[in-house]
């Protein structure tokens, strides 16, 4: 508690001052000031997500389709509306869940049967704006990155129970991206604490192709790309450059690279370009977007222009339009040894293929080298009509080595456990 | 001050609107048997009766025709981008876009308010043209009702900066913070909506 306390301190001070700076500015649009100063905002009711039901039971008849290697089996873990990236708290209490809309789910086990009792939205008396990202520190801060903000919330798993949260401003809001950039397509944020302490968070660009006179603007904040800072929002930096969306990303335990995947280029066809999972080994590292739409298929828009920066190339192709989102390293005990620092992610499924691609769960394994190949790994969410049972999101492994996928068709977090033969 | 604000460019929209449909009143009727089947591109997004399947995308069932037609003409021509739609508007004919405008315009969109809401309260410069409840009340306006509350605030803050434009919804937009916008896609977001198969 101690620890947590001159933790929290050093947060403040930093809130502080932020809001010095911003005494000038129009107030805080919400409560936020309140809750930065620990006051509580009257709000007290949360909403509830009922658990059991004929809806959880199409979900789980739908789980029976699910193909996955020997030894694996997959079940609900929780009903969670529009469920997207997850973060699951370093206590093993909570998993926190982002959404596209407003709100943040919070989803408890108490029991520790591994499946949730309970699912709640998250800081009720805040407003959310895209709020896809979630992601912890080691020592139990959760952040989550907005449309246009990031905040941050000091002993989230133990503030939860209630309707009012310590809440500081890592970006406030507005100075995530300039607001004349705003979306609300390849808007879905995701964070990571890297090896450094810092916060990595990935910034979409709206476009199908970054268009020509956005290509500054998006240079100098990152917009296409990955930015990087300290966890009290100082010292931004672009990490990343040429990447299209990027909507997950995770650091190799081994090795401290960052990973990530990226969404290319549509209406080129069915089968071109391809999606790719990609390896960063330099800060400043560019991966070809808007010259590139994928792999090293030239966009339409930028054909025959002599590429002006050194392109990084995918570490594996994916298939073309399968929309690989959310990714996590396996650093669990439970799986077979094989898949130890493999990389699970989550294919959401195209949009606009003729025959639909994607809705599984992949896997991604590095060879010494630094080789890396993907195979599926759980599929059956696509049916005999063409018609999607559930579009995965985002994959994080629960402490006991089981992995949790999210799903935000069906509004839904699966558990997938190894019990061998 | 929203109150006075709404009162007082009352009279400009809708004088404007009687403009605006006389223009659409032009549209070619589509064949809605014909939509549906070009709606297996849409139904991933849009769901095949228009209720949407992803946040992002709006609920389309139950739209007036003339909307979807004219929405879909800009973004085929660039006068309304998003990266998806951009897409696929470009390879849709003049006959696909009123076919497809004729199946989902064909669905009944059915909107309640919350329980306890009275419609006394709904944002008045909206409800002229869009309802209490966020259903249509003339033929180039979309239903709002249960669209999720970025999407409006969103759409909203385009007309504002001008990414999106239209002679109405830009003059209105121009004057709304984004507090004010915020608190009117929280009313329509907060709205039932159902969408049922044509009678």
């Amino acid at each position: 508690m101690r620890k947590f306390l001159l933790a929290t301190a050093s947060v403040i001070v930093g809130a502080a001052l932020a809001q010095t700076a911003a005494v000038a500015q129009a107030p805080v649009p919400d409560n936020l000031e309140k809750l930065s100063n620990f006051q509580s905002t009257g709000t007290t009711e949360f909403t509830f997500v009922e658990q059991s039901g004929d809806y959880a039971d199409g979900i789980k008849k739908n789980l029976e389709r699910v193909k996955m290697p020997p030894g694996f089996k997959i079940g609900l873990y929780a009903v969670v509306p529009d469920a997207r990236h997850m973060a699951v708290g370093p206590q093993g209490v909570v998993v926190f869940v982002g959404t596209r809309k407003d709100k943040v789910w919070s989803v408890t086990d108490r029991n520790k049967d591994r499946v949730a009792d309970e699912v709640k939205d998250f800081a009720p008396s805040l407003k959310f704006a895209i709020p896809n990202g979630p992601c912890f520190s080691k020592d139990g801060f959760l952040y989550i990155a907005e449309q246009n903000r990031v905040l941050v919330y000091p002993a989230a798993e133990f503030f939860y129970e209630s309707p009012d949260v310590a809440a500081f401003n890592v970006v406030k809001q507005g100075e995530l991206i300039p607001a004349d950039q705003e979306s609300y397509n390849h808007t879905a944020r995701v964070c990571k604490i890297g090896p450094d302490g810092k916060i990595y968070i990935s910034l979409g660009q709206p476009f199908n192709v970054a268009p020509k006179e956005n290509l500054e603007t998006n240079t100098k904040w990152g917009i296409g790309g990955i930015i990087r800072m300290k966890t009290d929002g100082t010292d931004r930096e672009v990490f990343t450059y040429g990447v299209r969306n990027s909507v997950g990303h995770d650091f190799d335990p081994k090795t401290g690279d960052l990973w990530f995947t990226d969404n290319q280029v549509d209406g080129m066809g069915d089968d071109i370009p391809p999606g790719e999972i990609n390896h960063q080994t330099a800060m400043g590292q560019h991966f070809g977007h808007p010259w590139y739409g994928g792999g090293s298929v030239r966009t339409t828009e930028y054909a025959g222009e002599e590429v002006p920066v050194d392109v990084v190339m995918p570490a594996a192709e994916q298939v073309a339009h399968a929309a690989d989102l959310g990714m996590s390293f396996y650093s669990g005990k439970m799986f077979p040894e094989k898949y130890n620092n493999a990389i699970f992610s989550a294919q959401h499924g195209s949009w606009n293929r003729t025959t639909p691609v994607g809705a599984r769960v992949m896997v991604t394994f590095i060879d010494d080298e630094g080789n890396a190949k993907t195979e599926p790994f759980a599929e059956g969410w696509i049916d005999e009509n063409d018609e999607y049972l559930g579009r995965p999101v985002d994959v994080a492994t629960l402490r006991d080595g089981s992995i949790l996928v999210s799903d935000d068709l069906a509004g839904a977090i699966y558990r997938i456990w190894y019990e061998g033969n | 001050m929203l109150r006075a604000l709404f009162l007082g460019l009352g009279g400009v929209f809708l004088a404007q609107a009687v403009f605006v449909s006389a223009a659409v009143a032009e549209v070619p009727l589509g064949d809605p048997a014909a939509g549906r089947k070009a709606a297996g591109m849409c139904r991933t997004c849009h769901g095949i009766d228009g209720f949407a399947k992803i946040p992002i995308a709006p609920h389309i069932g139950g739209e007036p025709a003339p909307y979807l037609v004219h929405q879909l003409i800009a973004f085929r021509n660039g006068t309304r981008t998003h990266e998806m739609m951009s897409v696929v508007a470009k390879s849709l004919t003049d006959q696909a876009i009123v076919d497809l405008a004729a199946w989902y315009a064909s669905q009944k969109a059915v909107a309640s308010l919350p329980a306890g809401v009275s419609e006394d309260a709904a944002p008045e410069a909206c409800a002229a043209c869009h309802g209490a409840e966020g259903l249509s009340q003339m033929e180039d306006v979309p239903n709002l009702a249960g669209e999720t509350t970025m999407y409006i605030d969103t759409q909203l803050k385009a007309f504002r900066n001008g990414k999106r434009s239209h002679e109405i919804m830009s003059e209105i937009s121009a004057e709304l913070s984004s507090d004010q916008i915020r608190s009117l896609a929280e009313w329509y977001a907060a709205v039932n909506l159902e969408i049922k198969p044509p009678e």
